[in-house]
């Protein structure tokens, strides 16, 4: 049993260490003063301070994040309903349809959402650029934000409901009071998969995005195609520390909702 | 005392999805009693406190609240409290705001609040527990703090859905005292949900008992035990000994094929009936001095009493509880006073209805 264990943990080492080899590589030659990404002459700022003096890429980055917390909150409102309306349906066949046809559009292939999408702008005359890259990144979003805040609808008992009825409450009441609450947890959940999704998203952004509009993705893929540059590196470092920072933020958020919740969080 | 319906139900009928679950129901909720609905699970007792409650409206027939028709009031317009089986407290507030969620939502004054939050929970004995959250409280607490987020609302009738049934035999035993207490103190009429017969007889005032969407028996908790009206009545309400026997004339009952004086009167002559005897009405003597003579099958030591189960020469089953001992395989005598035997009248649906215990 012992052996097994060694060799478990030895093969989960080996697979981290494929994944994370490639963005290790990276960073590392984004301090390289050579400019390849093979001979390590000496360490440098250089690419650094030419990202950070980049205002094209500055106005990018702009651009990314307002598509993706716009995106996120609209998508977070939208997901919420919609779970709401899904929790709502009575016939089981309808709520099944409904949520068959919510997760199609999340294991669906990126590049046949971004094709149809600009079939989609073309055809109903939208200019592509941020219009249009926001609808594109609120409709995908939509779906993973009502897959993240279902359960937690579903895991609520209904007499909660019942009893704030009971207790007075009117329609209103019982979704701010109760329902809304209880699913804080998920709405955060929902939110931040969906500003994750929408940051590093490539695919769909690229078939929607017009002259003169870019995000993130979009702008390193197409610098990386003129030639080698190693401020994409170092571009490419920094957004990976924002991932890290986002990701540490999400699970100090989730940890105080579980304290919060007590028994039921830590069950999970 | 002054005899006023708060309640009353008139052929209230409840169907979902074409399925009958109240059938035709009939009955009053008078002021300041406690109340049980009684039956197996499926009986439709839960139906019709949700009906009362208002979560859900009849399919047919009138429910009426001081004399006016409330089918259509929403729940949270009626002046009534429900405590739930799993009790229901919202895990993101605490005891407090838990307790005074009802009058946050009727918008009362703050002060108004407090008062009336910290009075609640005094009367269910949680005084200090105001800021504990609901994950920190025991089962039997959790308990308290359901009941006081009911009270504080000052309802007039309030709805109790098995709400000892998650706890513990000991912590559930002091409940009911704790239950019938408050009752009389708070003076308001409780509606009690149970499949518990033990419970339904120790804290009611009246008891309706429940199948198949039908009001079996209603009454005292006496009346029902000593007088159930039929076969069902009887079996679900404590244990009893019941046999097909015939009705010879008033007075006078035929069965285990022998033919014995009674106190039951008012029956055709000759019309086939149901016969119960209890457990503990049934007294050991010797063979020739008993009115029956069984042989003992098995004896079970149950602390209070021995329980016995013999059969008579026609192999009927005779359930005996008795302080005194027996062999197992003796041939003994069972004694009874006439009193004790109970007769009943066969009801239409009895043959399904007696053995769904």
């Amino acid at each position: 049993m012992r052996g097994n264990k060694k060799w478990a943990n030895a093969y989960l080492v080996f697979v981290f260490l494929i994944l994370y080899t490639p963005i290790i590589y990276l960073i590392y030659y984004s301090f390289n003063s050579g400019g390849t990404m093979h001979d390590f002459e000496g360490f440098t700022l250089e690419w650094y301070k030419e990202v950070i003096g980049d205002t094209r890429l500055w106005i990018i980055v702009l651009n990314t994040l307002t598509i993706a917390l716009l995106a996120a909150a609209i998508s977070t409102i939208l997901g919420v309903m919609g779970a709401l309306a899904i929790y709502y349906v009575k016939k089981r066949q309808m709520k099944q349809l409904l949520l068959t046809l919510n997760n199609v559009l999340i294991v669906s292939p990126d590049v046949i959402i971004g094709a149809s999408f600009l079939i989609l702008f073309t055809i109903i005359g939208i200019q592509l650029g941020f219009t249009s890259v926001l609808l594109s990144h609120i409709a995908f979003s939509v779906p993973i934000v009502v897959l993240m805040v279902l359960p937690k609808l579903q895991e609520m008992s209904p007499t909660l409901i019942d009893a704030a009825r009971d207790l007075g409450a009117n329609q209103w009441d019982v979704l701010t009071k109760v329902i809304l609450p209880f699913i804080t947890p998920g709405i955060f959940a929902g939110f931040f998969m969906a500003l994750t999704y929408s940051l590093d998203d490539f695919a769909v952004t690229f078939f929607v995005t017009g002259n003169g509009f870019s995000t993130l993705s979009v702008e390193i893929y197409s610098r990386a195609r003129q030639g080698i540059s190693l401020s994409i590196n170092a571009l490419s470092t920094l957004l990976f520390l924002f991932t890290v920072v986002l990701v540490i933020g999400y699970y100090f958020i989730s940890q105080k909702s579980s304290t919060l919740y007590g028994m039921r969080g830590r069950r999970k | 005392m002054e005899k006023e319906a708060i309640i009353r139900f008139e052929r209230v009928t409840k169907e979902y999805d074409g399925l009958v679950v109240l059938d035709d129901v009939s009955f009053e909720i008078e002021r300041g009693k406690f109340y049980t609905l009684l039956g197996p699970s499926g009986c439709g007792k839960t139906t019709i406190l949700r009906l009362i409650a208002g979560f859900t409206e009849p399919t047919k027939g009138t429910i009426y609240f001081h004399g006016k028709p409330v089918n259509h009031v929403p729940a949270n317009k009626r002046q009534v409290n429900t405590v739930f089986q799993d009790y229901a407290l919202f895990p993101h507030l605490n005891v407090f705001e838990n307790v005074a969620f009802g009058l946050r939502v009727k918008k009362k004054k703050r002060l108004e609040i407090e008062e009336k939050v910290k009075q609640a929970l005094r009367f269910v004995n949680l005084e200090g527990y105001e800021n504990r959250s609901i994950q920190e409280m025991s089962g039997g607490q959790r308990q308290r703090v359901a009941i006081a987020r009911a009270i504080v609302n000052e309802p007039e009738v309030l709805l109790l859905d098995e709400p000892l049934s998650a706890l513990d035999l000991k912590l559930r035993t002091e409940m009911q005292y704790e239950l019938r207490e408050l009752q009389r103190r708070l003076g308001i009429t409780f509606i009690f949900v149970t499949h518990d017969q033990e419970e339904a007889l120790a804290m009611s005032d009246q008891i309706f008992v429940l199948n198949k969407g039908k009001i079996q028996q209603s009454g005292t908790p006496k009346e029902i035990y000593d007088e159930p009206v039929n076969r069902f009545v009887a079996d679900f309400i404590g244990e009893s000994n019941i046999l097909r026997g015939t009705m010879i004339e008033d007075y006078l009952v035929e069965f285990a094929g022998k033919r014995f004086t009674c106190v039951d009167k008012g029956f055709r002559p000759n019309e086939p009936v149901d016969v119960v005897i209890r457990p503990e009405d049934l007294e050991i003597t010797t063979r020739d001095q008993g009115k029956l003579q069984v042989r003992v099958d098995s004896q079970l030591f149950r602390g209070v009493h021995y329980e016995l189960c013999c059969y008579d020469e026609d192999g009927n089953e005779w359930l005996v509880h008795s302080t005194k001992k027996a062999e197992v395989g003796e041939e003994i005598g069972l004694y009874f006073d006439p009193e004790d035997i109970h007769v009943m009248r066969i009801s239409e649906d009895d043959g399904e209805g007696s053995d769904e215990k």
